[in-house]
């Protein structure tokens, strides 16, 4: 009898918390199979193609080859970062559920809301690896760059005065400042909280819809309409569907401070703290909506 | 005893979508499989057997009623902790190999390290699989699927086991292998429900049986007790005399008989279904 009691206050014990453990075996796993999407690797190398494609256009441009490296990088990594956000996650719960492999993971003591944190997560771990994999070769084209300016000008002053010698020192200097910008890192960033932001859209999208070109598509235009926002602002501001739209859809023109940058403006930390604070506060409210939507899902 | 699934008027309707109604998959449920006895599910296609399965897994909502493991209700996290799960056909990531396959789910149920070694060797060796572990997925049969399935069922020795037609697409090989695995687990003192085709295999295995048609349970019990023919009678007799056996022979003789058994005869599960299936079709036909 004691050991009755004993066996049942047990089993009312055991109590199934909140697991990031859980989270990151589900996230792991969700990147080992987007990596191995063709269309993913498809995106990833047309922006390597595209990035090292500018250094060789940037040949016929004149006086301003490092800008157009800049401007044309910068460019691709910020729609193929986000063509990997979208496609990538739009496929993240359809494939559970169509090939099942679902049932056997909500069977297990794993709460929905882990599952679909892990998925997002994933996804979101394949989005950084797509980008970091595109800086790398960013990266690499501006060093190559850099050092052949270096060069370039090192022969140019080779035997002159020191006066010369200064003013080379000088130019080289200027050259190191304008490759490695600290703009650029504010761009990347605010790029990465965009594909942040637009992942989350699509994953909201994924939790009531299985057609995988419905879960591309809506995400996509969420992102047009949100990039023209600002825009439509002057005409429509007090507009009711506007006001409409500006409380359902993200402001994403605000993550496009690469043209900012490229005019040789400088951005303000401050402003890039508000760009990914809106961007992950959104993100948030988006991520908690699919949860409710998802958590009743039908499966 | 804790019954180990419990259901209470458990119904689920399926919307069908707009001006399409509903579809009543399962009707007023009421199941008790117990601790420690395999239960096999019956029915037709679109009996509502997996749909009770996916109602006792929370992956789907019932339109009414209640379901509980082991006293917990199932819209809880915690009524799976004690649970293993074999989908129909089951599916997975073709990209791992067995022994990552079976690690993913041992760490999706928080098993340290060292012992989820030693479990994934262990069930890879009880399901057959250790030649295979190194391999990926997809260079796997459907029977050694259906064998990996079993054990990343097991991976947090759950004390219940849901079966979803385990042997489906198997060969009779693998098949004996699964309904061999199924009466050690049952040795082992775990609860297995199932849900078949295979009436045979059904009858080998399970110690209680229920038959699902159109989302109602038409007959359930124990199967020894079913399959027994009431209308015949077998007398079994301890220490009967000579004499009284020579005159039993006897008038058997006389009818121009001969004895060649005694014992209770049998029907066969199978019959059994179907004939169930008939009267209540029938009985719908004369409601209808």
């Amino acid at each position: 009898m004691t050991e009755t009691i004993t066996a049942e206050s047990s089993r009312r014990r055991e109590r199934v918390g909140f697991s990031l453990q859980r989270v990151s075996v589900v996230a792991a796993n969700t990147l080992t199979e987007a990596v191995r999407q063709k269309v993913i690797i498809l995106f990833l190398l047309i922006g390597l193609v595209f990035i090292v494609l500018a250094v060789v256009l940037a040949q016929f441009t004149f006086g301003e080859q490092m800008k157009f490296i800049k401007d044309t990088s910068l460019g691709v990594i910020s729609v193929i970062t986000t063509l990997i956000a979208i496609v990538g996650t739009a496929q993240l719960l359809p494939s559970e559920v169509e090939n099942r492999t679902i049932y056997t993971i909500l069977a297990k003591p794993v709460r929905r809301f882990e599952f679909l944190l892990g998925k997002f997560c994933g996804g979101l771990l394949l989005v950084l690896l797509g980008m970091a994999l595109m800086c790398v070769l960013f990266a690499a084209v501006l060093w190559v760059k850099e050092q052949g300016m270096i060069r370039e000008l090192s022969q140019t002053y080779l035997g002159e005065s020191p006066a010369a010698h200064l003013e080379a020192q000088q130019q080289i200097q200027q050259v190191q400042t304008e490759v490695w910008d600290v703009e650029l890192v504010k761009a990347l960033v605010a790029v990465l909280t965009q594909a942040a932001l637009i992942a989350s859209v699509t994953l909201l999208v994924s939790t009531f819809s299985t057609s995988l070109v419905f879960n591309v598509v809506v995400p996509l235009m969420v992102f047009i309409v949100g990039m023209l926002r600002g825009g439509a602002a002057d005409m429509w501001g007090t507009h009711r569907l506007f006001m409409a739209v500006v409380a359902v859809i993200p402001d994403f023109g605000l993550f496009n401070i690469a043209d900012e940058i490229n005019l040789g403006k400088v951005v303000p930390w401050a402003h890039i703290g508000q760009i990914v604070a809106y961007g992950l506060g959104r993100t948030l409210v988006i991520v908690v909506a699919a949860h409710l939507l998802f958590a009743r899902r039908e499966i | 005893m804790m019954d180990a699934i419990r259901t209470e008027q458990l119904t689920k309707k399926y919307d069908l979508g707009w001006r399409k109604g509903k579809l009543l998959a399962l009707e007023k449920l009421n199941l008790r499989v117990r601790e420690g006895e395999v239960y096999g599910l019956l029915g037709p296609n679109g009996s509502g057997k997996s749909t009770t399965l996916k109602l006792v897994l929370d992956l789907v909502v019932p339109t009414e009623g209640s379901a509980w493991i082991f006293d917990v209700p199932c819209s809880q996290v915690e009524s799976r902790l004690h649970v293993g799960f074999l989908p129909e056909n089951p599916y997975f990531y073709r990209y791992l190999t067995g022994t990552e396959t079976l690690d993913f789910y041992g760490r999706l149920c928080g098993i340290k390290s060292a012992p989820r070694k030693k479990r994934i060797d262990e069930l890879l060796d009880l399901v057959g699989l250790g030649h295979a572990r190194d391999r990926r997925l997809s260079g796997y049969s459907k029977g050694m699927l259906q064998r990996i399935g079993l054990a990343q069922a097991l991976i947090h020795d759950p004390k219940l086991l849901l079966l979803d037609e385990p042997t489906a697409g198997v060969d009779p090989i693998g098949s004996k292998d699964i309904r061999d695995l199924i009466v050690r687990l049952r040795a082992m003192g775990k609860t297995v429900l199932l849900s078949s085709h295979l009436l045979a295999q059904v009858q080998d295995v399970c110690d209680r049986i229920g038959v699902l048609n159109r989302g109602q349970m038409i007959l359930e019990g124990d199967v020894r007790a079913l399959i027994s023919d009431q209308r015949r009678l077998t007398i079994t007799v301890q220490d009967l005399p000579e004499a009284a056996r020579a005159r039993v022979e006897e008038a058997v003789r006389a009818a121009g008989a001969s004895i060649l058994a005694v014992g209770h005869p049998q029907t066969t599960l199978e019959a059994l279904f179907l004939d169930a299936l008939r009267k209540d079709e029938r009985g719908a036909g004369e409601h209808d």
